[in-house]
């Protein structure tokens, strides 16, 4: 198994370097749970002047899926496509395209050692807030059966997709829009802003047509153990859909991109 | 010729320019119109190298060197033309080609930069699939033949310029590749680490046989590694044969160095060729029609008789020969 034992040593050297960013990387992840901290403060000041709940939802309600989502969002996150479009327009894309591996698996080495040695202190400080805001949660042994694809497959997306706008780069210079628009459209329709049974039921509907929710909020609701077998059911075959398109999509762009790349400045 | 490892037929590579003039009208205009200017990179150049064979890529920034090279390596695919490596089409870059080539470029870092380089080729050779037998021996050698062993334990950024690329050039080979494309390798780096470079491309080649294609600002790795040149000059190839051969063939005219005892005037040898320099001391430098060298000498020796005290008939520098080419000054395209 060559694969193995590359990514073996991939992550062996990734841990290395990880080691000498340690600080940076825990404000990173202290800088990632803030937006989390902020909505949940907000739903359950709302949540209290409403007699203690909103349409359903109670403080321990709103507790448990703000905590859920800031970990599905760590499980999740991606920030390829920020450092693709460095590595295209510095030519630093070219000593990896000059090797026997695709250059998409130095990334998911690099994704999977972040994630790795920032879950610990997340899930303490995570434990904290549960335990402060009286966090509720329904979650059932089977929630945390369905959360283990649903979670793999929505990291899956968020980084197939990202690597998407990241191929982008091979033809436009500046991509900092592409990318913003992106990250702002999966701010509005991932779940960030609200659990999305709370939102009107147009932008329900446009949220379930769209890939961002299938990234964070899907995900959050069954460790929540806010949904039903069938809308779990519902929510992975979303994902495995988008994943399929975002996929297909990804390797005509790839593709054509690499055709483009002019390897400048390397 | 023995069996060509690199073939190359009419290749090309235009580049597509984004093109706008100067001024807020032109400014305004490029947003709702952009227009494109066609560059070619390279012309419809022809080329075989042979198994082994050392050859030097010899042209003016912007002549289509580096292009060449990052086509022929893969990482740019051509606009017309073909191309072939090793049996392999470069811009494929299947798997089984990239494991027995390297592109080595002189300030571009391979290596993981927080990390001990150890480390790095620990990675490369999962990468690669080297095995725990080459891996050892090559890396062994290289240490060896670079003097890595102080460097190669301390993380990479606390390298000088002239330690990261030694140990760049540990990591590019460290899988054997038959084929090295190398691309200003002593760009940047002092005299005597210029040299330990250049005699250590010498000795790859002599002892793993590495078919190598070289590009150099530097003359001296030139002259000190290849017996080939190929000169480039706005994507075309203007010469392609033995360095030896390169002055004759490009440059008209022969140097004549005289020592005079007399001192004898300027004007006085204007007569026999363009003098090029006079030290005041006697020493004199002629430039003279090569095809009138001999009789022109000849004529120098009768005339100044017991005044001259020293002569010498030599090519031009081979400096001199290039840079009169690319600056236009002689062009008689003479491939060979």
């Amino acid at each position: 198994m060559p694969l193995v034992r590359t990514y073996r040593a991939l992550l062996v050297a990734g841990f290395q370097q990880m080691a000498a960013y340690r600080i940076q990387s825990l404000l990173w992840m202290l800088f990632a749970i803030i937006r989390p901290v902020i909505f949940l403060a907000a739903w359950v000041a709302i949540a209290t002047a409403q007699g203690g709940a909103v349409s359903g939802y109670t403080v321990g309600d709103f507790a448990a899926y703000y905590v859920c989502l800031a970990w599905v969002s760590q499980l999740t996150m991606a920030w390829n496509s920020q450092e693709f479009e460095w590595e295209v327009n510095q030519g630093r894309l070219s000593a990896k395209l000059l090797r026997p591996l695709h250059p998409i698996h130095y990334s998911v080495v690099d994704n999977i050692v972040y994630k790795l040695t920032t879950l610990p202190v997340l899930g303490a400080i995570l434990i904290v807030i549960a335990i402060a805001f009286n966090a509720h949660f329904r979650t059932e042994p089977w929630h945390l059966l369905v959360f283990i694809p649903a979670v793999v497959l929505a990291a899956g997306l968020l980084f197939v997709f990202g690597y998407i706008i990241a191929s982008l780069a091979f033809w436009a210079t500046r991509m900092r829009t592409a990318n913003t628009l992106w990250q702002r459209a999966a701010f509005v329709f991932a779940g960030s802003i609200a659990p999305v049974v709370l939102m009107p039921a147009w932008l329900q509907t446009l949220t379930y047509a769209l890939p961002f929710w299938y990234m964070v909020g899907a995900p959050t609701e069954i460790l929540q153990g806010s949904v039903t077998p069938e809308r779990a059911a519902f929510i992975l075959v979303g994902q495995a859909v988008w994943l399929t398109v975002c996929y297909a999509v990804f390797r005509v762009v790839w593709r054509r991109g690499i055709r483009a790349y002019s390897a400048v400045g390397a | 010729m023995s069996e060509a490892v690199v073939h190359v037929r009419g290749l090309e590579k235009i580049y597509k320019v984004h093109e706008r003039e100067t001024g807020v009208g032109a400014t305004v205009r490029s947003f709702f119109k952009r227009t494109f200017k066609e560059v070619p990179a390279v012309g419809g150049i022809d080329l075989d190298i042979a198994r082994s064979e050392v050859v030097g890529f010899l042209g003016p920034n912007g002549a289509g060197k580096t292009t060449t090279l990052k086509v022929l390596s893969g990482l740019l695919y051509p606009t017309g033309g073909e191309a072939s490596v090793l049996g392999y089409t470069p811009w494929k870059r299947e798997y089984a080609f990239l494991r027995r080539i390297a592109l080595l470029m002189g300030n571009r870092t391979q290596l993981v930069w927080d990390i001990p380089a150890a480390d790095s080729f620990l990675v490369l050779k999962q990468i690669y699939a080297i095995s725990d037998h080459d891996f050892q021996t090559r890396l062994d050698e290289l240490v060896d033949l670079l003097e890595l062993a102080p460097l190669i334990h301390k993380p990479v950024r606390q390298l000088s310029l002239g330690e990261r690329m030694k140990v760049e050039f540990a990591a590019g080979l460290l899988h054997g590749p038959e084929v090295v494309f190398l691309d200003e390798p002593t760009l940047g780096l002092d005299v005597s680490m210029q040299a330990r470079i250049r005699s250590f491309v010498a000795e790859l080649n002599r002892r793993t046989g590495a078919t190598i294609l070289l590009t150099s600002h530097y003359m001296d790795d030139i002259v000190a590694l290849c017996k080939r040149v190929v000169v480039i000059h706005h994507g075309k190839i203007l010469y392609d044969g033995a360095l030896a051969d390169l002055a004759e063939r490009m440059a008209p005219y022969k140097v004549v160095g005289a020592t005079l005892r007399d001192g004898a005037s300027r004007a006085d040898l204007e007569r026999y060729g363009d003098v090029v320099s006079n030290d005041g001391a006697g020493r004199v430098k002629l430039r003279v029609p090569r095809a009138e060298a001999p009789a022109r000498t000849a004529r120098l020796v009768a005339d100044l008789g017991d005044a001259l005290a020293d002569l010498s008939l030599e090519d031009p520098p081979i400096e001199d020969v290039i840079d009169r080419v690319f600056s236009g000054g002689q062009l008689e395209p003479a491939v060979g």
